[in-house]
C-alpha cells in the first residue's frame, strides 16, 4: 500500500470511527437501556454470540443457497433470452412490446403470487431471485450483442463460419466482459432480493433472523445481523470486482456501476 | 412505416400470449386458484376500478412512493452538491457512502420498525433511505466532474460564487442527477411495495398480499397489473422530463 | 519595411524608464504616458509544479495592437496568455493592465479558448450563451435582447440565436464564443490558438473577421498560435518564444499594408521573407 492510498483510507475511516465512538460514549453516559437502539459495543457482542452459537452461520447458509441458486437460474435465463433476441433481430422486434410491458413489474410484486403457487420456502425465494436477476442480465447481454463491432460479423461471413462457430469464436469472446459485469450486478441484486423476500414473508435466512430479533425487541442483535448482511454484500462485490480485474484487465476501471 | 408494422406485429404477439393464457386457463391445466383466466382478471380489474377500492390502494402507493422519492431526491441533490464540490468533504465521506450503498434497503426495515413502529413515517423513512443512493452518488459524480474550462469561463466573466453553482455547476451535473433520479424511482416503487406488505399501511403492496392470502388470484393479478402500470408510467414520466430538460443534448 | 528587434532592443526600451522594483511601483497609479502601453510584462517568471515555464519575460503591448505569439510546444505560449488572463499568476515580476497588476480574471480582459466545445455551455442556446456575459456583469435586462441580436449578427450568426452549440459547426461555435467575449465589452481579447481546430477555409474567414473587429473597435489582441503564417497575417508584431525555460527569443515587426487580404498579403514579398525568417527561427529553436 502506497502512502497516498493509506492516507486516503485513513481519511475514509475518520467519519465512521468518530460516529461509532460518539454513539458509544453518549450511550454509556446516558445509561442507554433501549428497545430501539443499541450501543456499538453491544452490537459487536451480539454479533460474536450469534456467530459462536452457529445461528448466524446457519441463516447465512440459507440465504446464500437461495442467492446462488437464484443467480444461476436467473443468469442462465437472462443470458439465453439476451443471446436469442440480440442475435435474431426479427424475434427481438416481435417480442418488443411484450417485454416492455413485463419489465416494469417490480419483482417484489410477485412475492404473494409465487407463495400462492409454491408455498413458503426455498422454491419461492429462488424463483423470485431468479426472476429479479434475469432482467439485468437479459438487458446487458442483449445490448452487448447489439454493440458487437459489425465488422466482426463481416469477417465471420468472409471466413465462412457456421452460426455455432460464430457465436463461439466471435460473439461470446467480445461480449464476455459485459456478461461478467451483468453477473456481478446480478449477484448484488440477488442478495437484496433474497433478504427482502425473507423479511417480507419467507421464514428463512438472514432476513428472517432480523425479523425474529426485532420481534424479540433485541436491537443489538437486529443491528448485528444488518452489519453482517452489509459485510457479506461488501465481500461479494469486492471479490467479484477482483475476479473481473483479473479476468478482463483494462475493463474494470472503465465501468461505473 | 416499417417500424409501425413491426410494432403492430409485436402487439399481435401480446394478443397471442393473452389468447394462449385464455386457452391454458380454459383447459384448467393449471389450477384456477393459481392461474385465473384473463376474463376473470379483467373483471377484477374493472370491478376494483369502478368501486374505487383498487384505485384507492393505488393512490396510496403513489403517495408513498412519490413523497419518499421526493424527499430522497431533495436530500441527495443538496448533500451531493456539497460533497461533490468539496474535495475535502468528499475524501472523508465518499468511502462511508460507497460502503453503505450495497446494503439492502429492505434490511433496514426491522431497524426502523424498532425505532418508529409500523406507520407511514416508517414507510417514508425506508423509501427515502433506500432511494437516496443512486441520486446521491450520481449528484456527487456530476458536481465533481464539471468541466474545468466552464469554471475558467465563469472566472473570466467575473461570475459570483452563487451564480457559478446555479448557472454552471448545477446544469452541468443535471444529466447525472436526472439519471440517478430515474433509478431512484424504480427503487422507491419496490420499497413502497415491500413496506406496504409489512407495515399494513394500505397501498397495492397490502392489496396483493391480502389477495394472495385469501386465494383471490384474480385480485392478485389485477394488483400486479396495476403495479406494472405504475412502474411503466413513473419511469416514462421521468424519462420524458429528462428528454425535455436535456433537449440540448440531441443535436 | 520589415525588420526585427532583438530581445536587447526590448530590454533597452524597458530600460529607458527608471528601473523600479515591483514594491516601488505605485500599484493602481496611472502612468506618465497613458494610452501608450496597455499591457506590460515586467521581469515575469512563472514556475508550475516547481518547473520553470517562463523566465524573464519583458514585453509591452500598445492599445489596439495585435500581438501574435509563436514558438515550439513547451515554450510557454499558453502560460504567457494565462498570466494575462489572471489564471496563472507569475512567480516573480509583474503583469500589468493599464499599470495595474493583474491578480485575478477581470471582465475587461476576455479570453477565447481553442476548445470552443468545452468553453460554451452546451445547455444554453446561442443567445443564452452570449447573455451569460451580461448576466455576470449585471447588465440591465432591458437592453440585452437587442445587444445579443447585434453581436450575433456581427459574428454572422444572425438566424441562429435559438440553436444549441451541439447543433452548430465548429466554426459557428467559435464565432459564438467570440460573440460572448465581445459581450463583455473587453479592451483586451486573449486568443489561445482559437482557430487551431478549424478547417483551412473557416480559419481564413475568421482571421479576416478578427482583423475587421479590431479595426472597428480598437481592441487589443494577444493571439497565441502555432501557425506561423496566421501569426504574420494577423499581427502587428510576432513574438517568437524559445523553450526550456520559455523566454522571448525575437520580436518581429510586421510591416504589411492594411487592410490585409488573404491572397495579396500572403503573396507580398515582405510576407514571404518574414515567413522564411520565422520558419528558420522555429526550426533552429526546436529541441
Amino acid at each position: 500500500m502506497t502512502r497516498p492510498m493509506r492516507s486516503a483510507a485513513l481519511r475514509g475511516l475518520v467519519v465512521p470511527v468518530t460516529l461509532i465512538a460518539t454513539a458509544e460514549i453518549a450511550g454509556r453516559a446516558a445509561h442507554l437501556d433501549s428497545l430501539t437502539i443499541a450501543l456499538p459495543s453491544h452490537i459487536v457482542v451480539a454479533l460474536a454470540q450469534a456467530l459462536a452459537d452457529g445461528s448466524l452461520l446457519q441463516a447465512t447458509a440459507e440465504t446464500l443457497w437461495a442467492v446462488l441458486a437464484g443467480v444461476a437460474l436467473g443468469t442462465a435465463f437472462g443470458l439465453a433470452l439476451g443471446l436469442a433476441l440480440g442475435l435474431a433481430r426479427p424475434l427481438d422486434r416481435l417480442l418488443a412490446v411484450l417485454i416492455e410491458l413485463l419489465r416494469p413489474i417490480p419483482t417484489v410484486a410477485l412475492i404473494p403470487l409465487v407463495i400462492l403457487v409454491a408455498g413458503l420456502g426455498y422454491l419461492t425465494e429462488i424463483t423470485i431471485v431468479a426472476f429479479g436477476t434475469m432482467w439485468p442480465v437479459f438487458v446487458i447481454s442483449r445490448s452487448a450483442i447489439l454493440g458487437v463491432e459489425p465488422r466482426l460479423f463481416e469477417v465471420a461471413d468472409a471466413l465462412g463460419f457456421s452460426w455455432p462457430q460464430r457465436i463461439q469464436k466471435f460473439v461470446l469472446p467480445s461480449i464476455a466482459p459485459r456478461i461478467f459485469l451483468a453477473f456481478r450486478l446480478a449477484v448484488g441484486f440477488a442478495l437484496i432480493i433474497a433478504v427482502t423476500v425473507e423479511i417480507t414473508t419467507n421464514p428463512l435466512g438472514l432476513g428472517n433472523a432480523m425479523v425474529v430479533a426485532q420481534n424479540a425487541l433485541n436491537p443489538a442483535l437486529t443491528l448485528a445481523v444488518l452489519v453482517w448482511i452489509g459485510a457479506i454484500g461488501w465481500l461479494f462485490s469486492r471479490l467479484l470486482i477482483i475476479v473481473e480485474r483479473v479476468a478482463f484487465p483494462g475493463m474494470g476501471s472503465a465501468v461505473r456501476s | 412505416m416499417r417500424r409501425v408494422a413491426w410494432w403492430l406485429a409485436s402487439l399481435g404477439v401480446v394478443a397471442l400470449v393473452i389468447y394462449a393464457w385464455h386457452l391454458l386457463a380454459a383447459a384448467a391445466v393449471i389450477s384456477p386458484v393459481f392461474l385465473p383466466s384473463p376474463q376473470r382478471v379483467w373483471t377484477a380489474l374493472s370491478r376494483g376500478i369502478q368501486s374505487g377500492a383498487l384505485t384507492g390502494y393505488a393512490l396510496q402507493t403513489v403517495v408513498h412512493m412519490f413523497w419518499g422519492w421526493f424527499a430522497a431526491s431533495c436530500a441527495a441533490i443538496l448533500l451531493g452538491s456539497i460533497i461533490g464540490m468539496s474535495p475535502t468533504i468528499q475524501a472523508y465521506l465518499q468511502p462511508s457512502l460507497e460502503a453503505m450503498r450495497p446494503l439492502p434497503a429492505s434490511a433496514t426495515i426491522p431497524i426502523f420498525t424498532l425505532a418508529l413502529g409500523l406507520n407511514d413515517g416508517l414507510v417514508l423513512t425506508v423509501i427515502a433511505f433506500g432511494a437516496i443512493w443512486p441520486t446521491l452518488l450520481a449528484t456527487i459524480y456530476g458536481f465533481e466532474s464539471v468541466d474545468e474550462r466552464h469554471y475558467e469561463v465563469a472566472a473570466a466573466l467575473g461570475m459570483s460564487k452563487f451564480d457559478i453553482v446555479r448557472k454552471i455547476a448545477l446544469p452541468s451535473a443535471l444529466p447525472d442527477i436526472l439519471a440517478g433520479m430515474r433509478v431512484s424511482v424504480t427503487i422507491a416503487l419496490i420499497l413502497t411495495i415491500v413496506c406496504e406488505m409489512i407495515a399494513g399501511v394500505g397501498g397495492l403492496g397490502q392489496w396483493i398480499l391480502n389477495a394472495g392470502r385469501t386465494f383471490r388470484a384474480d385480485n392478485l393479478f389485477a394488483g400486479i397489473l396495476m403495479l406494472g402500470l405504475l412502474g411503466l408510467i413513473s419511469t416514462n414520466l421521468i424519462i420524458g422530463t429528462e428528454r425535455y430538460m436535456l433537449r440540448w443534448k440531441q443535436a | 519595411m520589415i525588420g526585427y528587434n532583438k530581445v536587447s532592443s526590448v530590454l533597452a526600451r524597458g530600460a529607458m524608464r527608471p528601473v523600479e522594483s515591483p514594491a516601488d511601483r505605485p500599484s493602481g497609479g496611472s502612468r506618465a504616458d497613458p494610452g501608450a502601453d496597455l499591457l506590460e510584462f515586467w521581469r515575469v517568471d512563472v514556475e508550475l509544479q516547481g518547473r520553470p515555464i517562463l523566465s524573464g519575460i519583458d514585453l509591452s503591448i500598445r492599445k489596439g495592437e495585435i500581438v501574435c505569439v509563436v514558438g515550439p510546444s513547451g515554450s510557454g505560449k499558453t502560460t504567457m496568455l494565462r498570466t494575462l488572463s489572471g489564471f496563472t499568476p507569475p512567480t516573480a515580476g509583474q503583469v500589468l493592465f493599464q499599470g495595474q497588476e493583474i491578480r485575478k480574471p477581470r471582465r475587461d480582459i476576455a479570453i477565447v479558448f481553442q476548445d470552443y466545445g468545452r468553453a460554451l455551455l452546451p445547455w444554453r442556446n446561442a443567445a443564452k450563451n452570449v447573455e451569460l456575459a451580461m448576466e455576470a456583469a449585471n447588465k440591465p435586462r432591458a437592453g440585452r435582447a437587442a445587444e445579443i441580436e447585434r453581436l450575433l449578427t456581427l459574428m454572422g450568426l444572425g438566424g441562429h440565436a435559438d440553436k444549441y452549440p451541439a447543433q452548430m459547426s465548429g466554426g459557428m461555435q467559435q464565432r459564438l464564443q467570440i460573440a460572448r467575449c465581445l459581450a463583455q465589452t473587453p479592451s483586451v481579447i486573449l486568443m489561445d490558438e482559437p482557430f487551431g481546430a478549424l478547417d483551412a477555409m473557416t480559419r481564413q474567414t475568421l482571421q479576416d473577421e478578427v482583423l475587421k473587429l479590431v479595426a472597428a473597435m480598437q481592441t487589443t489582441v494577444f493571439f497565441v498560435t502555432h501557425d506561423l503564417e496566421e501569426a504574420i497575417y494577423l499581427a502587428d508584431r510576432v513574438i517568437a518564444l524559445q523553450p526550456n525555460p520559455g523566454r522571448i527569443a525575437r520580436i518581429f515587426d510586421v510591416d504589411l499594408p492594411s487592410p490585409r487580404d488573404q491572397i495579396s498579403t500572403r503573396e507580398h514579398p515582405a510576407f514571404l521573407k518574414l515567413r522564411r525568417q520565422l520558419f528558420d527561427f522555429v526550426k533552429g529553436a526546436e529541441p
